[in-house]
């Protein structure tokens, strides 16, 4: 079986068609199906979070059957996730760059609620940077992740009201004041 | 001898037939009471075998094959019932109706990839996997028997023959005499082209479209226009080895 790194690749990638946008609806829709599901496997064991249409993406070709996705392929596989409520978002709307939320929104918040417990963090304040490279996260699935993400996530628990978002000195340095 | 009118006449006649009649009863009755010793005997023979080798007949697929041959030609179906003696002494009732859920199992679990044609190698092979825990082995003859107990719910399971291979088909779709030859076709690399439809079978290229559109739509090829040569290819997942492949992940 192929390999991307430690990604076990699943056989259909291996199958040429599944390259070519299939033009039979119930076909298509099997073909969308099982992409989605590699993107979403490959960027969760992979941890990542932005694929960038344009950009050169492991997935998007392989190059031992010679084959690779159109631009219309691509944009297709990423809108059913988009459109699959909660599973990715598009940056911006040129449709370029798309968020990939293999942790909706909401488990991400629930993720940043369970940080806060473990390191006794109720009543302080933390900067966003530290939330996702400092000391604490190390370990935890908050470690590196995309910034625009857990902006998200900060925003979703701000409006519940367990946390207020403050800016700090220079614009990159925003502070999290927790009140849970 | 002059046939003489009158009622001694009629009533000879009828007695002579009478006797013909009782005199034929006889013989046939007979010849039952013998033919049925006979078949007694055989069929007690045939159990005492399947009572001898039933280890063999469980464990070995060809020895299987060939019992089930030696029943056939006796009229014995050790499959019609799940009971009596032959289930009981065999259980081989209950190693079909396993098959044949298994079969149906796979079969829908791999449609979305071949459109419900499967080539039976696979199939087996896919069977296979998922009883490896079990020791007694199947072969395609095993398979081909539980799907043909399967017709009996009319779920439309029918194996036909393309070119040297047999296909499964758990889906209605009627293919005709074009689509077996572009399978058949097909077996050689997994996938045909247009031209290569047209030339190798001496169609017309709307016959040949045609006929492709018709396996598309039936979700039974896949197009593939990656190719560096610009020509489109129709794969067919029923003929190519990946579907086995796809129904394990």
């Amino acid at each position: 079986m192929q390999k991307l790194g430690d990604f076990k690749l699943p056989h259909f990638f291996n199958y040429p068609p599944y390259f070519t946008l299939q033009p039979v609806r119930d076909t298509r829709e099997k073909q969308v199906q099982v992409w989605k599901e590699l993107i979403l496997d490959y960027c969760r064991t992979q941890k990542i979070f932005v694929i960038g249409l344009e950009e050169d993406f492991p997935l998007f070709s392989n190059p031992v059957i010679e084959r690779s996705l159109s631009h219309e392929a691509r944009e297709a596989f990423i809108s059913a996730l988009v459109s699959e409520a909660g599973r990715a978002e598009w940056l911006g709307k040129g449709h370029r760059k798309c968020l990939i939320l293999w942790h909706r929104i909401q488990d991400w918040a629930d993720i940043i609620l369970r940080f806060v417990k473990d390191n006794g963090l109720e009543d302080s304040v933390i900067t966003v940077e530290e939330m996702r490279s400092g000391v604490e996260c190390r370990g935890t699935e908050l470690h590196g992740i995309d910034r625009a993400i857990l902006m998200r996530a900060l925003r979703l628990l701000e409006q519940k009201g367990k946390l207020a978002i403050f800016k700090g000195t220079s614009a990159d340095d925003e502070g999290v004041k927790f009140s849970m | 001898m002059r046939r003489r009118p009158g009622i001694g006449g009629l009533q000879n006649a009828a007695a002579a037939r009478d006797q013909y009649r009782m005199l034929g009863e006889n013989v046939a009755k007979i010849r039952t009471d013998m033919m049925k010793e006979q078949l007694a005997t055989f069929r007690s023979q045939l159990e005492e075998f399947a009572r001898k080798h039933k280890n063999d007949i469980r464990k070995n697929p060809a020895f299987r094959s060939q019992f089930h041959e030696m029943c056939a030609k006796v009229g014995v179906d050790p499959l019609a019932s799940n009971k009596g003696f032959w289930a009981e002494l065999l259980g081989i009732g209950d190693f079909y109706y396993e098959l044949g859920v298994q079969i149906v199992d796979i079969c829908l679990a791999t449609r979305p990839h071949n459109g419900g044609l499967i080539n039976l190698q696979e199939l087996c092979n896919l069977l296979r996997q998922r009883r490896k825990s079990d020791r007694e082995a199947v072969s395609e003859d095993d398979c081909l028997r539980a799907i043909s107990k399967l017709k009996v719910m009319g779920s439309g399971f029918e194996v036909i023959s393309v070119g040297k291979k047999k296909l499964v088909r758990s889906v209605p779709t009627e293919l005709n005499k074009d689509h077996n030859e572009i399978l058949e076709l097909a077996q050689a690399q997994g996938f045909v082209t247009v031209d290569e439809v047209e030339r190798r079978l001496s169609w017309t290229s709307g016959r040949a479209i045609d006929a492709l559109d018709t396996l598309l739509d039936e979700g039974l090829a896949m197009i593939d226009d990656g190719h560096k040569d610009g020509r489109r290819r129709y794969w067919f997942p029923c003929v190519s080895s990946i579907s086995t492949s796809v129904a394990d992940t």
